[in-house]
C-alpha cells in the first residue's frame, strides 16, 4: 500500500463565537489522500470545508484526532514547527492570490525559500518555476502590472518552489474568468501528471469535474467521497475555445 | 531567514514610505542632533574652563592665610597676615628638587604710574623671582628680577603686555623709569591738601601677552621684587598674600601639598592641623570642583537632548504600530509560507532599527553642523567645541536601543498574529 501524503483520523474542531456561541466546524473527519491525487473538497457555506482546508494546511491545530501529513503527525507541533511544516511540505494557492504587492514576480517567488530550504540557487529555481507556469517573461513585473490569471500563475509558482508533498488551492479560479480559470486548471492538471498531490476547495460543479475525486463536505463531516469517472480536460477546453466554467 | 533579507526587506519597506519613514525619521534627528549639539557646548565649556584654570599656571599649590585659631576664638574680623617670605624661601629649602618652583606675591595696592608723559592705573604686586617658571609666564623682552633684586629691594620692575603698551607704546620700555605714586593724606574735597610720594622704578622686563581669567585682564599689572613692596610701597612686613607653588606634574600635587602644610605647620608651631593659620588650595581640587560643576551641566543639556530622542522613540513605535496594522495580510502569507515568529519579529524589528540608526546618523551630522553655527555666535566662539566620539557613539547606540526598545513592541505583536486572521485581514 502506498503511504498516503495526507492521513486525517477523528478530526474535530469547534469554534467559539463570542461567550455562548459554539461552532462544531468539524465533527469527526478521516480522510486519506494518496501521492498524485487530484482532489477537489465540496461543500455549502459553513460545512466545514474552510476549516479543513486550514488544518490541512497546518495553518490551524485540530481540537481532537490525528493528522499525519507526509508520516509526520503535526497534531502536537508549535507554531514554530508548524511554520517549518508549511514551508516544506505545503504549496498555497488562494483565491485572492496574496502576493506581496511590493515585490515583483520572482520575488514573490522566491519567498519560501527565504524561510527555509536550500537558499542556493534561490533565483534559478524561482526563474524555474514561473516557466513552469508560462510566466518566464513576466518575472520583474509587480502583482499589479499583471492579470488576475497571471498573478495566479505567480502564486502558483510560490507553491512549486520547496517542492512541497502538497499543493493547497483555496478557490483558485473564485476571482478569474472562464478563460484563465480554464488556464489555471490546465497548470495543475499537468502539474497533477507529474505526480503533484493537489488538493483543491471549490463550491463550483463545473471546476471540480476538472479533479480524479470529489469529496463532498456537510456540517462538519464528510457526506460523500467519489472519484471523478472521467476527468475533464482543461487543455481540450482551451483549444476548443471554451471556458472551464460555461 | 537570513539577515541579509531581513535588511533587504526593511530598507525595501522604508523606501516605498518614504514620506512617511522621513517624518518618522525626523524625530530621532532631531533628537540625536539635540543630544550631540548639546553635550558638544557643554564639553567645551567645560574645557574652556579648564583651559582659563591652567591659564594661571599648571600644577600649582597655593597657600593662603587664614584666620589663627586660638582657643577655639577664631581671629576677629580681620584676615591674618601670618606667611611670610621666609616661609616660601623654608619651602624652597626643604623641598628642594621635589617641587619645580616656588613664589610669594604680596598686593601692593593700584598706583598712578607716569612715564614719558603718559599715565595709566594699575595694579602693582610684589613677586619673588621664579614667578615666570611657578606661573608658565615667558618674558617678550628684557629679563625678570633676580634674588640680588629682591636681596637690596630694588626699584626695578617687570611690565605687563598691555601696561607697557600703554605707557610706552611701540617703544621698548626696557631700561626706562617709570613713576609710581600714590596720593595719601588730607581729604578728597581740598585737593591741596593731598600730598602724593613719588617713586621711580627702572623697568627691566615686560612679560608675554597672557590674557584674561575670569574678566581679569592679567596683562595690565606690574610686578615689583617683594622686598620692595613691602619695603618702600606698603610698609607691611613679612605679610605676603599668597605662596604658590609649582609641583613636578599632576601627580605629585597631593604630595607636594601634604609636605607644604607639615613645613608650614612646624614653622608656625601648629600641633594640630584642624587650627592652622594658612589654608593650602590644590589646583585639582578647584579642576575637579568646576568639572563637576560643568559636568552637571554637560548632564543637563544631555538630558535635554534625550528627551527629545524619547519623544522621536514613541513616534517610531507609533508608526511601526500603524505599519504592522497596514501590513497584516503581508505578514499572513509570509507565514503561510513558512515564517516562523522570530522571522516576522526580526523583520520589523529590523525595519525599526534602521529607521532609528540612520536617523542617528543624520542626526549626527546634523548637530556636527549645529555645533558649527553656533561657533559663528562671537560669545560662543572661545568656547572650543567638542564632539568626541563617546557622544557619537552613544548617540548612534542609544538611537538604535530606542529602535529595539519602541519597535520590539510592535514587532512582537506582528509576531503573535494569527495566520488565518492575518490572512482573512481586509
Amino acid at each position: 500500500m502506498i503511504e498516503s501524503v495526507v492521513q486525517l483520523r477523528g478530526i474535530t474542531k469547534t469554534y467559539r463565537i463570542g461567550r455562548e456561541i459554539t461552532v462544531n466546524a468539524l465533527r469527526g473527519v478521516d480522510l486519506d489522500i494518496h501521492p498524485a491525487e487530484f482532489v477537489a473538497i465540496m461543500g455549502p457555506s459553513g460545512s466545514g470545508k474552510s476549516t479543513l482546508m486550514n488544518v490541512l494546511g497546518c495553518l490551524d491545530v485540530a481540537d481532537g484526532g490525528t493528522y499525519v501529513l507526509a508520516g509526520e503527525d503535526v497534531g502536537k507541533l508549535s507554531d514554530n514547527q508548524l511554520a517549518g511544516i508549511r514551508n516544506k511540505h505545503v504549496g498555497f494557492v488562494f483565491q485572492t492570490y496574496n502576493l506581496l504587492s511590493r515585490l515583483n514576480a520572482i520575488e514573490n517567488v522566491e519567498l519560501p525559500l527565504v524561510y527555509g530550504g536550500d537558499r542556493h540557487a534561490r533565483r534559478e529555481r524561482a526563474l524555474a518555476a514561473l516557466e513552469q507556469v508560462g510566466l518566464g517573461d513576466r518575472i520583474h513585473h509587480r502583482p499589479s502590472e499583471l492579470s488576475g490569471g497571471q498573478q495566479q500563475r505567480v502564486a502558483i509558482a510560490r507553491a512549486l518552489l520547496n517542492d512541497p508533498s502538497m499543493i493547497l488551492a483555496d478557490e483558485p479560479t473564485g476571482n478569474l474568468d472562464s478563460r484563465s480559470s480554464a488556464e489555471i486548471l490546465s497548470i495543475f492538471q499537468r502539474l497533477n501528471d507529474l505526480g503533484k498531490t493537489v488538493i483543491m476547495v471549490t463550491h463550483e460543479p463545473d471546476v471540480a469535474a476538472h479533479t480524479k475525486r470529489i469529496v463532498r463536505m456537510r456540517d462538519g463531516i464528510i457526506a460523500h467521497d467519489d472519484l471523478v469517472a472521467r476527468p475533464r480536460r482543461a487543455e481540450d477546453e482551451i483549444a476548443m475555445g471554451i471556458g472551464a466554467a460555461e | 531567514m537570513k539577515l541579509y533579507d531581513s535588511f533587504r526587506s526593511a530598507l525595501q519597506s522604508l523606501v516605498v514610505n518614504k514620506l512617511r519613514s522621513a517624518l518618522t525619521m525626523l524625530g530621532v534627528i532631531i533628537g540625536v542632533a539635540a543630544v550631540i549639539a548639546m553635550v558638544s557646548v557643554g564639553n567645551g565649556a567645560s574645557q574652556s574652563v579648564q583651559n582659563t584654570i591652567l591659564n594661571l599656571g599648571s600644577n600649582l599649590v597655593t597657600v593662603s592665610p587664614s584666620f589663627g585659631n586660638d582657643n577655639g576664638l577664631k581671629g576677629a574680623g580681620a584676615q591674618a597676615q601670618n606667611l611670610t617670605l621666609d616661609d616660601m624661601r623654608s619651602i624652597q629649602d626643604q623641598l628642594g628638587a621635589s617641587i619645580a618652583a616656588a613664589e610669594a606675591e604680596q598686593q601692593a595696592g593700584r598706583w598712578q604710574i607716569t612715564a614719558v608723559g603718559q599715565n595709566t592705573n594699575t595694579s602693582v604686586t610684589g613677586v619673588t623671582e621664579d614667578y615666570p617658571i611657578v606661573r608658565d609666564w615667558g618674558l617678550d623682552s628684557g629679563a625678570f628680577f633676580s634674588t640680588s633684586d629682591l636681596n637690596v629691594n630694588a626699584q626695578v620692575a617687570v611690565l605687563g603686555a598691555t601696561t607697557a603698551t600703554n605707557l610706552f607704546g611701540d617703544v621698548d620700555p626696557v631700561g626706562q623709569t617709570i613713576q609710581l605714586r600714590q596720593a595719601f593724606g588730607g581729604g578728597g574735597q581740598g585737593g591741596a591738601a593731598q600730598r602724593a610720594r613719588i617713586l621711580n622704578f627702572r623697568v627691566v622686563g615686560v612679560l608675554g601677552v597672557k590674557g584674561s581669567t575670569f574678566g581679569f585682564i592679567r596683562d595690565d599689572q606690574i610686578l615689583v621684587p617683594l622686598t620692595t613692596a613691602e619695603h618702600v610701597l606698603t610698609g607691611r612686613l613679612n605679610q605676603v598674600s599668597q605662596i604658590v607653588i609649582k609641583a613636578t606634574s599632576s601627580d605629585t600635587m597631593d604630595v607636594t601639598t601634604s609636605d607644604v602644610s607639615n613645613i608650614l605647620l612646624q614653622r608656625h608651631n601648629i600641633a594640630d592641623p584642624a587650627s592652622a593659620d594658612f589654608t593650602v588650595t590644590n589646583q585639582n581640587d578647584t579642576l575637579a570642583a568646576l568639572s563637576s560643576v560643568t559636568g552637571t551641566f554637560t548632564l543637563l543639556l544631555g538630558a535635554i537632548g534625550g528627551i527629545s530622542l524619547l519623544v522621536g522613540g514613541i513616534g517610531i513605535m507609533n508608526i511601526m504600530l500603524v505599519s504592522v496594522n497596514e501590513r497584516t495580510r503581508e505578514i499572513g502569507i509570509r507565514k503561510a509560507v513558512g515564517a516562523r515568529r522570530g522571522d516576522i519579529l526580526n523583520q520589523f524589528l529590523i525595519e525599526a532599527i534602521a529607521l532609528t540608526g540612520l536617523g542617528g546618523v543624520i542626526g549626527i551630522l546634523l548637530g556636527w553642523a549645529i555645533t558649527l553655527v553656533v561657533h559663528q555666535i562671537p560669545q560662543a566662539a572661545s568656547i572650543p567645541l567638542l564632539i568626541t566620539s563617546g557622544t557619537v557613539i552613544i548617540a548612534v547606540g542609544v538611537s538604535v536601543a530606542i529602535g529595539v526598545v519602541f519597535g520590539l513592541y510592535p514587532a512582537m505583536r506582528a509576531a503573535r498574529l494569527h495566520p488565518i486572521q492575518a490572512l482573512r485581514y481586509e
